[in-house]
């Protein structure tokens, strides 16, 4: 944590008494476990997500004022901000979006109000719990469908790597992945 | 579209031309997003695919935010932010301040226009500057010919051009001695 809470809560009491550029340190350190964590797991669209963390930081020194500190890092109400804005983006959507409207439930996050550590430590819960609930949407899918999936999208191999591995040709492979995709899709929206 | 319910064929499941065209399509997508070139345009079945795959990539730390791109959203938020707070005082102008700014340049016409009409006026009213006339000799000045003539009597009147001869001689003494001081003609 470059951080400290000490340090978080002079530049947040700095940014309400008026200097809201104190706000800049504590907006680029949290931008990145927004984005990553809350935010795109989400939405699944890298644009979209980006513009929902402008919104995100914009509205969060606009409101500064407001927030009241309790002894623990700013990012719990960071993020609270950020799933509202993301609420927003799906309630305006007008076409289904089943994972995402599965992606969008609150991950229960706990940690140590006391600790000045506990952003780190929320962001990591909260990954930690979408990676388990893929990992529980990938179980049920065909061996071959959860190979595809993990190959191309987890490690990021080329698809000729993929189909290298998996035994096929490229147009093979391409197949796979796209029937993968799509089984995962039904599946993580009827788990819910 | 993708039906949601539709079910998904088994992986050894021969693929239809369509399913074959699809896929490849998909892939490409797929290939373009992971060099971080995601397409604009793409169908709304392949978006909601892409969704699928880009949420798994997220989590697994695989969709991280660039370190430019985060410090220029950072920048446009607080530009956002503070460009709204610090323009939000002036949309309400206040009343007297809104007429005083109606009435500014009417105001600066008018003082232009009285200025313009004290400059005239005083140009108008300004006695004309005193001439100064140049300093000469008499006998290089216009003057009367009765000092070298006279009165003319009865029995002298044919004497016309010896009188003549005389002003001319008197005349042009006086062109001498001017040329001679070195003045104009």
């Amino acid at each position: 944590m470059e951080l400290e809470l000490a340090e978080e809560q002079q530049l947040v009491e700095e940014a309400q008494q008026g200097n809201l550029d104190a706000m800049r340190p504590i907006l680029e350190r949290y931008a990145t476990p927004l984005y990553s964590t809350v935010i795109l797991p989400r939405l699944g669209d890298a644009a979209t997500a980006e513009e929902v963390l402008r919104d995100t930081l914009a509205t969060a020194v606009e409101k500064i004022r407001r927030f009241t500190w309790q002894g623990k890092t700013i990012y719990p109400w960071l993020r609270q901000i950020a799933i509202n804005k993301v609420f927003d983006v799906h309630r305006q959507a007008k076409r289904s979006r089943r994972l995402a409207d599965a992606m969008v439930h609150e991950v229960a996050v706990v940690s140590d109000p006391e600790s000045h550590a506990d952003a780190q430590l929320i962001a990591d819960q909260e990954r930690a719990a979408h990676r388990e609930r893929i990992a529980g949407t990938m179980d049920q899918l065909g061996e071959r469908y959860r190979l595809a999936i993990e190959l191309r999208l987890v490690q990021e191999l080329s698809r000729e790597e993929c189909a290298r591995r998996l035994g096929v040709t490229i147009g093979t492979f391409d197949v796979l992945l796209f029937r993968a995709v799509r089984a995962f899709r039904k599946q993580f929206g009827e788990a819910q | 579209m993708i039906d949601d319910d539709s079910s998904v064929p088994d992986a050894d499941a021969e693929p239809t031309p369509a399913e074959l065209a699809h896929a490849r399509r998909f892939a490409e997508v797929v290939d373009k997003t992971l060099l971080g070139r995601p397409p604009a345009a793409m169908s709304a079945d392949d978006r909601a695919l892409l969704e699928v795959a880009t949420v798994i990539r997220a989590v697994h730390g695989n969709a991280e935010l660039a370190a430019p791109a985060r410090r220029s959203i950072v920048e446009d938020a607080l530009r956002q932010a503070i460009g709204s707070a610090s323009s939000s005082p002036s949309v309400v102008v206040p009343i007297a301040r809104a007429r005083a700014r109606r009435w500014l340049p009417w105001s600066v016409a008018g003082a232009t226009s009285l200025v313009a009409a004290a400059a005239l006026a005083v140009l108008w009213l300004r006695p004309p500057a005193p001439v100064h006339e140049a300093r000469l000799p008499d006998d290089q000045r216009s003057r009367s010919a009765d000092a070298l003539v006279g009165p003319i009597a009865r029995e002298r009147a044919g004497d016309a051009s010896a009188r003549i001869d005389e002003i001319f001689a008197d005349r042009l003494d006086g062109f001498r001695a001017r040329r001679l001081q070195g003045g104009k003609r």
